[in-house]
């Protein structure tokens, strides 16, 4: 009985959170993020390019490496912690589900609402782009190795943000620096140290699977294998850490 | 006094129970015995109500003492939710939800489903007088909305248990009056005990004759209403009076043995009387001012809010 209410109060929360991450008010933010995104690969494509490399470039650029980080930080960072400073957390913290799980009933909506978020984004990128060429099975491959990575990324942006969240009280400032600083500078340095972003992984996986464009090239990657475990690693650990601080946590 | 006797009857039992937010004391050396039936708690704003209901649902954690909860200590111990049903003085309806999409999570979040958690909101809402508005957004209901539908998924589960937390703040009177007789409803008929609180003494005595009085997070008395008003009535009050020909009656108030003092205000027309029975002083008005031939156009005591009661009873 206690694992059927468990289960049950995960999945409410999951489909109540996944709605309003998707059809509320942030769903403008994912509209913005595909306009952007559709002008500059439209413009781009209509221009004198070699397709799969510079296609394949911009995807990477835009979706795996700005946008999703981004996304997932401004979804993540606001989704229990808006809920704690509004106190509509009431009725989820005074529920018989063990605070533990319902930070799963968090962080499942939120990985799903940004890998569809980015999923949809990366859709409408790709379609500007390759629309105005040729879609062919290669292009497909492209297309498709890059939603792979989006929903790995996804998954793992997401837990830590999530944690961010509710590690900090003010988790937007923390987030921002996570995601523009450390994301975008620390993890396109050379050597070593890039190795200390998520950024990183995503590439080395990235360049085991698409044989386009810079990420194919990617001469600092680490293990296919050894990236996914990493990632995998990190992400239960994030995912661990979070519901233990939320299970801690006071809600005053 | 509080704190006395416990046996399986106790609510809610706590023993020195002290709670601090940094160099903020939240409740201390609270002691506290709840039984079944309808407790109010009484105090005034800062006092250590919301606090305690905090502690009672397990949100955040004591830092001295105990407390049990249904017979159970309420930090991390999710289960007990399924016993309790709270509604909060604040706001926390997801403004975006219509208020049965709100019912429907709560449902869900105590494993209900299907046609039982349908047939239950229905049956709730109507309790409630909110069966009209259920499909509406609750960003768009006023305050007595907000509050019946806060009340609503408290009720949902159908808990043993029902903790208001000031459930007719900012209602109007007629909302206040339906609300108080839905709380007495709901322990009468539903049999679900009820801790409610409030700032107003009057309130509470339309609802439960068992009180608590709180000020300063302590626990300062409980028991029958009458016993505390009794105590009250012992509270030396001060009662401005204003009109004609006041200092003739000032002159007589002196020889009254209920009078403690009486001193001038800015004008002759107006005293201030200390007295130690106000039951006899009003009692003995008219003939006060036969005697002294006076006008009273304006008279009303000091001491008839909360924060003055609670001053004295923790003084005492």
């Amino acid at each position: 009985m206690d694992m059927i209410r468990t289960m049950a109060g995960i999945a409410a929360l999951t489909l109540f959170s996944a709605k309003k991450l998707l059809l509320g008010k942030k769903t403008i933010i994912s509209i913005l993020v595909a306009l952007f995104v559709a002008a500059v690969m439209g413009y781009a494509g209509a221009q004198d390019v070699e397709p799969l490399e510079d296609g394949t470039n911009l995807l990477d650029t835009l979706i795996l490496f700005f946008f999703m980080p981004v996304t997932a930080m401004i979804f993540g960072s606001s989704l229990i912690r808006d809920e704690i400073d509004d106190r509509s957390i009431t009725h989820v913290a005074t529920a018989p589900l063990d605070r533990a799980f319902t930070y799963v009933g968090y962080y499942l909506p939120l990985s799903i609402a940004v890998a569809v978020s980015m999923v949809a984004v990366s859709t409408v990128g790709f379609l500007a782009f390759f629309g105005q060429h040729r879609m062919g099975s290669e292009e497909l491959e492209v297309y498709l190795e890059f939603l792979g990575l989006v929903v790995i990324g996804s998954f793992v942006y997401s837990s830590l943000f999530l944690a961010i969240s509710v590690l900090f009280k003010k988790p937007v400032f923390f987030g921002l620096f996570y995601a523009f600083i450390w994301e975008g500078f620390v993890g396109s340095l050379p050597g070593a140290i890039q190795k200390a972003s998520v950024k990183h992984y995503l590439r080395s996986i990235g360049s085991g699977w698409v044989e386009h464009g810079d990420i194919s090239g990617f001469d600092q990657a680490s293990s296919v294998w050894g990236s996914a475990v990493l990632l995998l690693v990190l992400m239960v650990f994030l995912l661990v850490f979070g519901a233990f601080l939320f299970r801690e946590k006071e809600l005053v | 006094m509080t704190g006395e006797g416990s046996g399986p009857q106790s609510i809610i039992r706590t023993e020195a129970l002290s709670k601090w937010y940094g160099e903020v004391i939240g409740l201390n050396n609270f002691n506290l015995d709840v039984r079944p039936g309808i407790t109010g708690i009484v105090g005034p704003n800062g006092s250590g109500k919301s606090t305690l209901f905090k502690l009672v649902l397990g949100l955040i954690r004591h830092n001295a003492g105990t407390i049990t909860v249904l017979g159970r200590k309420p930090w991390g111990n999710a289960d007990l939710h399924s016993s309790i049903g709270f509604c909060p003085d604040y706001e926390s309806l997801p403004v975006d939800s219509t208020g049965r999409e709100y019912l429907a999570l709560v449902g869900r979040l105590h494993a209900m489903q299907g046609a039982e958690l349908s047939k239950r909101i229905d049956e709730i809402a109507k309790l409630v007088e909110m069966g009209r508005a259920l499909d509406r957004k609750t960003g768009g209901y006023s305050k007595g909305m907000k509050q019946r539908m806060k009340i609503a998924g408290a009720l949902l589960h159908d808990p043993e248990l029902l903790i208001l937390d000031e459930p007719l703040s900012g209602t109007d009177p007629l909302v206040r009056k339906d609300i108080i007789d839905l709380i007495k409803r709901l322990n009468r008929d539903h049999g679900h005990d009820v801790v409610v609180s409030s700032h107003v003494l009057f309130e509470i005595e339309r609802m439960t004759h068992n009180v608590v009085l709180i000020y300063k997070g302590r626990a300062v008395a409980s028991g029958d209403i009458s016993d505390i008003r009794d105590l009250m009535d012992k509270h030396p009050h001060n009662i401005i009076v204003e009109g004609r020909g006041i200092a003739a009656m000032a002159k007589l108030l002196l020889d009254r043995d209920y009078v403690v003092s009486v001193a001038f205000n800015d004008s002759k027309d107006s005293v201030t009387v200390q007295v130690s029975r106000p039951d006899d002083f009003f009692d003995g008005l008219p003939t006060l001012i036969d005697e002294a031939q006076c006008s009273v156009t304006k008279m009303y005591s000091l001491d008839d809010n909360l924060e003055a009661i609670f001053r004295y009873l923790v003084g005492r």
